[in-house]
């Protein structure tokens, strides 16, 4: 053959480009199976190339043994002949033929044309070789599929589970729940829906308490269920989804399907729904479990499977009326348990590192005790990253000295490999080859104090369900070994199961949900393990505090709107407060950025280069502002240099997967703002895009939208690869509980030297330009706008306020002291902007007048409003912003009582406030209250208007909003009054007030003319406190005071600034005449509004009855009506 | 044909020998979009799952030209030369296979006896 071609060949040359193209035009044309220029284009020649040199090393050492061609074969007498050809070929083992004798004849025609310029053309020689390669090629890769099918189909009937699926199916069919219970590795979560949906299940929910396991097992199963490139399996989690039509089975968080019970409780959208996962007694978890169990009986079609690793099953199958239980036994050698507690001396105390040493001595004695050629990797539980750390160094420091050791890494022959792992590897992830496990007995674990109401992370003792479950972890491959680094006598003394989460954390979100989903009362919902009540009744006292629920109990406006933001109540207020004024854009970023992990990263913190990268963005008001900034200045990078703000997020130290988090969270919220009418819809077509704008910006997503699918065509076939890069810059990935961490690393790494995913992600998501204007609004914010967004996020935050400690200026920057209310001696986390500059915090000295030991006199007092109050090591502050205290807590406030003449406050009866002039005091309570008044109203209308209205109402005119907003911005700037704060000691807060006086006396002191500051708020006596309470908020001379109790009947003489009134009046009696006395000009202002229908509209709807004692008569007004109605008696009173 | 091609419920394909078991969308001899391309018995075909290709078929098996019985294309269950024979037929008729065949055969099996032992 070869000689033949060789004569024939003429200049023909199979490496040239030209002749293979001119062999394109017959095998690979355009609508050919396999097309000139795809991607098994290059992969037949490459196969072409290998083919050929196959085949001429096996022709020439075939050559001697032709001659046997005819061999011994022979039809046995009478048996049944298949009549196979007698010379053997392989061409005769390939069910495949390739017709082209179409293409060969007419280009044979034309050949016999133009001779001269085809001299070079393929012969039929060339022809038929390369035919025969195509056959073997497409054999080949018929061959390849179907090895991977048979390879999938054998690991699946391999898995324990295998056995049970008809089981399954039908317990399902006939129960309304299940429980399948089975340890890590039986293949429950990744085979029982399949099962479901062979046996024709159709829209099947499946739940998972990560949002990255729905992401990897959405890709595992479309793959197993060989969908890798359809949609009949997807994924959906907070902003993302692949979710089609078509899709049958949907992997989901346990938070997503809450909102979608929110939004629809019949669950029509699913026929079965498994709860995977449910062992590990999230709050969530436990919840959806709840909730789902009062829907069941509603919706007796639906079909419920709770997943669950062997750990305390009776209970969940107790809790939904004994339903069946399928238990999978798992494939476990036997273990070796060796108890070796820790000696005394290498106990780490409370502040102090792990010890490494009891951890090096296990290594050791693997290294003394098994030979190298054993296999079996290590995998060491520890509590946190803190300690991962320290373990991880000490390891690798052993590793490469004794290199028997690889700490996170691809173990080559011979070397161990040590994996360390918070308890997140117990149950929910699978890791290979662990032979030996090392168990240092302890987790860490959030709970929530509700009497200092914060939040504490704690180490613990493990409990006797997950040691067992850390001990099985060894024995998956073979038999193993466990160290347990604790005495048997303590296991023994441990809890059988760990705490559920419901039972350590603050329910605030969870009864505010439960609300929202009209649960009825939480304290009598039928939870799988009940929360204390007294968890319940802190979470709605809260809840109450906030404004979120009323008195009885029931959803304010705002709690409904609150219930549907997934953010913390605080967070979400913040949102409802920005959309009033004209700050939506900063608050909406500000809401974003403290509801994910701060993007400032840790070990970025000693570095000098990235501090002084971050200097400018730096800001001296608070966290909040810093982290506007940061996101403002990266937006503006992301308009600038698109794929370059990469490279700037690592210059300064940022793990820019959190800005991506906070864009798309920010959008979130914007979204729901805008579906509550809070915001104004956007404006439709962007101004300036011209058609041709238009079709280059339809182009260019097209664009984008190619490469996310190369991307995610290219992920799954370099999966491998991935895995074997991550943790190669000594890294690790920290294995925690907060999800996507690690895959934020791994996205970044894999993609490192093509498309970022992420850059092409936000621009499929997020409008540019749009965000750069908003980002630029937000920069250029005035000292006004700034001290406005300062007083949102103080409100939303309230009542979560930190006091500085009167000793702080002659303390050190790190051993600033700070109260709150109900913790004392707090600290600022090292990472807040405070920390490194507290004197900003201070009372400047020249400003000070010392009136005492610990009174210091000053217009500049600033308290800190905090995110979070977590305890560590030392209870710690995070998240700050300071505010002017005197403005800000007469502002936002639940409770602030005076005494007579009002230069003695008392501010949620742990901060007192002493104001030295009387007149001052007086006047900066009554703008207070003013202002105060005038806010909640446009708040209410705001929200009243959206819940009537839909979108296109807005409450507030803009005119009266920004009235308001000078108004505060004014009072919080220049409120210029000399006062001196402190904290209250415990036994000054217990003779703090007067106390009810007797029936008599007190209908004798409230005086029938002290008519309601405030309409709809009856001034009476205060039935506790006693004085009089003023508003909700105000309760007037109820502190039990040294100064004269007459006080309050005295009068004075006062000229009202507005109407000229001089007249002798009780503080009372100013303050309310200030209420009800506007200045000239602003008297007419509603009947001025331009305001349309829209806004009288709902100014109609404001107006309710009103008795007036004066006229003796029932008026429906507005409250501005109101005044005004008052104010004409005053008038004639005078 | 025509019949088969319109019908686009799924039907499964399951080995006879191993158990295999897949679904299938066309049986043929000429899967759609193959142009050139045809296969010479008669195959239980898919979609190839593993090609992000929508028009990549995949060949799961056919029935044994001798005793008929469904096997799927894997090598321990058929072969094909020239027409598909299932392994027990194989075995059966192994004298009437080519000798290279043979030789691949037996090596198989030692192998394979080697890794049960």
């Amino acid at each position: 053959m070869d000689s033949e071609r060789g004569r024939d060949s003429r200049s023909w040359d199979w490496d040239s480009p030209q002749c293979r193209a001119q062999l394109d035009e017959i095998f690979f044309r355009r609508h050919d199976y396999i097309q000139a220029g795809s991607q098994e284009h290059r992969e037949f020649w490459a196969f072409l190339d290998r083919f050929q040199r196959f085949k001429t090393k096996r022709d020439m050492s075939a050559a001697g043994a032709k001659e046997d061609r005819k061999d011994g074969r022979k039809t046995g007498a009478g048996a049944l002949d298949l009549g196979l050809p007698e010379e053997y070929d392989a061409r005769y083992r390939i069910n495949v033929s390739v017709c082209t004798g179409d293409v060969e004849e007419r280009l044979g025609k034309s050949e016999h044309k133009g001779r001269r310029q085809r001299a070079s053309g393929p012969g039929s020689q060339e022809i038929s070789d390369c035919r025969l390669a195509l056959l073997h090629f497409l054999d080949f890769s018929q061959r390849q599929s179907f090895g991977k099918l048979a390879k999938l189909r054998r690991e699946q009937k391999n898995l324990p589970i295998f056995q049970y699926r008809d089981r399954i199916v039908e317990l399902v069919r006939k129960h309304p729940v299940v429980v399948v219970a089975g340890d890590t590795g039986c293949g429950k979560s990744t085979q029982v829906p399949q099962y479901l949906l062979s046996a024709g299940f159709n829209h099947i929910g499946c739940t998972q308490p990560r949002r990255i396991a729905c992401i990897s097992l959405a890709k595992r199963v479309s793959f197993e269920s060989l969908n890798l490139y359809g949609s009949k399996v997807g994924y959906q989690i907070r902003f993302e989804t692949t979710r089609t039509p078509a899709t049958k089975l949907l992997f989901l968080t346990e938070g997503l399907l809450l909102r979608q019970i929110q939004q629809d409780r019949t669950l029509a959208q699913y026929q079965v729904l498994i709860v995977d996962e449910v062992h590990e007694r999230h709050l969530h978890c436990d919840f959806l479990l709840g909730v789902l169990r009062s829907l069941l009986a509603e919706q007796p079609d639906l079909r419920l499977i709770l997943m669950s690793a062997t750990i305390n099953i009776k209970l969940f199958s107790d809790y939904f009326n004994g339903a069946p239980v399928l238990q999978v036994p798992g494939r476990l050698f036997p273990i070796q348990v060796i108890y070796q507690p820790i000696p005394a001396e290498e106990q780490p105390s409370r502040s102090e590192k792990l010890d490494p040493r009891p951890y090096l001595r296990i290594l050791q004695g693997i290294d003394q005790r098994y030979p190298p050629e054993e296999r079996g990797d290590l995998l060491i539980f520890l509590s946190g990253v803190a300690e991962i750390s320290t373990i991880q160094e000490a390891c690798q420091i052993y590793g490469t000295h004794t290199r028997r050791w690889i700490v996170f890494d691809i173990s080559p022959p011979g070397v161990r490999k040590c994996i360390i792992s918070t308890n997140i590897a117990e149950t929910s992830v699978t890791i290979d080859g662990v032979r030996f496990v090392v168990d240092s007995g302890k987790v860490k674990e959030m709970s929530f104090d509700p009497k200092a109401k914060m939040q504490r992370l704690q180490e613990f003792w493990i409990s006797r369900a997950s040691s067992e479950q850390r001990k099985g972890r060894a024995g998956r491959t073979g038999p193993g070994v466990c160290y347990r680094l604790y005495a048997e006598s303590d296991y023994d003394a441990f809890a059988p199961y760990p705490v559920p989460e419901i039972h350590r954390v603050a329910l605030d979100s969870l009864i505010l949900q439960m609300k929202s989903m009209c649960l009825g009362d939480p304290l009598s919902f039928v939870f799988i393990d009940p929360p204390p009540a007294a968890s319940i009744q802190t979470a709605v006292t809260y809840l109450k505090q906030q404004g979120a629920l009323d008195g009885r109990g029931e959803l304010t406006s705002i709690g409904s709107l609150l219930a549907q933001l997934p953010v913390d109540v605080v967070i979400g207020k913040m949102l409802v407060l920005g959309s009033l004024f004209k700050l939506v854009d900063p608050v909406l970023t500000v809401a974003a950025a403290l509801s994910v992990q701060s993007p400032f990263l840790r070990s970025a913190q000693h570095n000098p280069d990235c501090a002084t990268a971050r200097q400018p963005l730096n800001s001296n008001h608070g966290d909040p502002f810093t982290l506007l900034n940061t996101f403002n200045a990266w937006v503006e990078v992301k308009g600038e240099r698109g794929g370059g703000s990469r490279k700037w997020c690592r210059r300064r130290g940022l793990e820019e997967q959190r800005l991506y988090e906070m864009v798309n969270l920010r959008r979130q919220f914007k979204e729901l703002l805008r579906s509550h009418g809070l915001l104004e819809s956007e404006h439709s077509a962007p101004p300036g895009s011209d058609r041709g704008q238009r079709r280059e910006k339809l182009a260019e997503r097209k664009k984008l939208h190619q490469l996310k699918r190369d991307h995610e065509q290219q992920e799954s076939s370099r999966r491998k690869v991935l895995r074997m890069d991550e943790g190669q810059d000594g890294e690790f990935s920290s294995g925690s509980d907060t999800e996507g961490g690690g895959r934020g690393k791994k996205d970044q790494e894999g993609l490192g030297q093509n498309v970022d995913i992420q850059e092409v992600k936000f621009k499929l998501r997020h409008n540019v330009s749009e965000l750069q204007e908003a980002a630029s609004v937000s920069q250029d914010m005035s000292s006004r706008q700034q001290a406005l967004l300062k007083l949102l996020l103080c409100r939303g935050l309230y009542p979560q306020l930190a006091l500085p400690d009167e000793h702080n200026t002659t303390r050190k920057d790190s051993d600033q002291v700070f109260h709150t209310k109900n913790k004392q001696g707090v600290v600022i986390h090292p990472t807040s902007v405070f920390a490194s500059d507290p004197e900003v915090l201070q009372v400047p000295e020249d400003d000070t007048r010392e009136m005492g030991p610990d009174k210091r006199d000053s217009s500049r007092h600033q308290l800190l409003a905090f995110v979070t109050l977590l305890e560590t090591n030392k209870p710690y502050l995070s998240n700050c912003v300071r505010v002017p205290a005197l403005q800000a807590l007469l502002l936002v406030a639940n409770s602030v009582d005076s005494n007579a003449d009002c230069t003695r406050l008392v501010v949620d009866g742990w901060l007192e406030l002493e104001l030295r002039e009387a007149e001052d005091a007086l006047k900066v309570l009554s703008t207070a209250l003013n202002l105060r008044a005038e806010w909640e109203r446009l708040l209410l209308a705001q929200l009243g208007g959206s819940t009537m209205g839909g979108a296109a109402v807005q409450g507030v005119s803009r005119k009266v909003m920004e009235k308001l907003s000078e108004g505060l911005v004014r009072f919080l700037l220049y409120t210029e009054v000399s006062y001196s704060l402190r904290r209250l000691t415990a036994f000054q807060t217990q003779n703090l007030y007067i106390g009810p006086l007797s029936q008599s006396e007190g209908s004798h002191t409230s005086a029938p003319d002290v008519d309601p500051l405030f309409p709809g708020v009856e001034a009476k006596p205060d039935p506790i406190k006693g004085g009089l309470r003023v508003t909700s908020f105000f309760n007037y001379n109820c502190l039990a005071d040294s100064k004269d109790l007459y006080s309050e009947c005295l009068r004075t003489f006062w000229t009202c600034p507005n109407c000229d009134l001089y007249m002798p009046l009780t503080p009372l009696e100013r303050m309310q005449h200030e209420a009800s006395c506007r200045p000239a000009g602003e008297q007419q202002q509603p009947e001025e509004e331009p305001g349309g229908k829209a806004s009288s509209s709902s100014v109609s709807s404001l107006t309710r009855v009103y008795h007036c004692d004066v006229c003796d008569e029932d008026l429906s007004l507005t409250s501005t009506e109101i005044l005004k109605h008052k104010r004409q008696h005053m008038y004639s009173v005078k | 044909m025509e019949k088969t091609m319109s019908e686009t419920r799924q039907k499964t394909f399951t080995c006879q020998l191993c158990g295999l078991s897949s679904p299938f969308t066309y049986v043929g001899q000429k899967p759609p979009n193959t142009r050139a391309i045809v296969l010479l018995e008669e195959c239980f075909v898919t979609q190839d799952p593993f090609s992000p290709d929508k028009e990549k078929f995949l060949v799961l098996g056919s029935t044994c030209s001798v005793c008929s019985m469904c096997v799927c294309v894997g090598s321990d269950c058929s072969l094909f030369y020239t027409k598909r024979f299932c392994m027990q037929c194989v075995s059966k008729h192994l004298d009437q296979f080519p000798r290279q065949i043979q030789a691949e055969l037996a090596k198989k099996k030692q192998s394979s006896k080697a890794a049960v032992s």
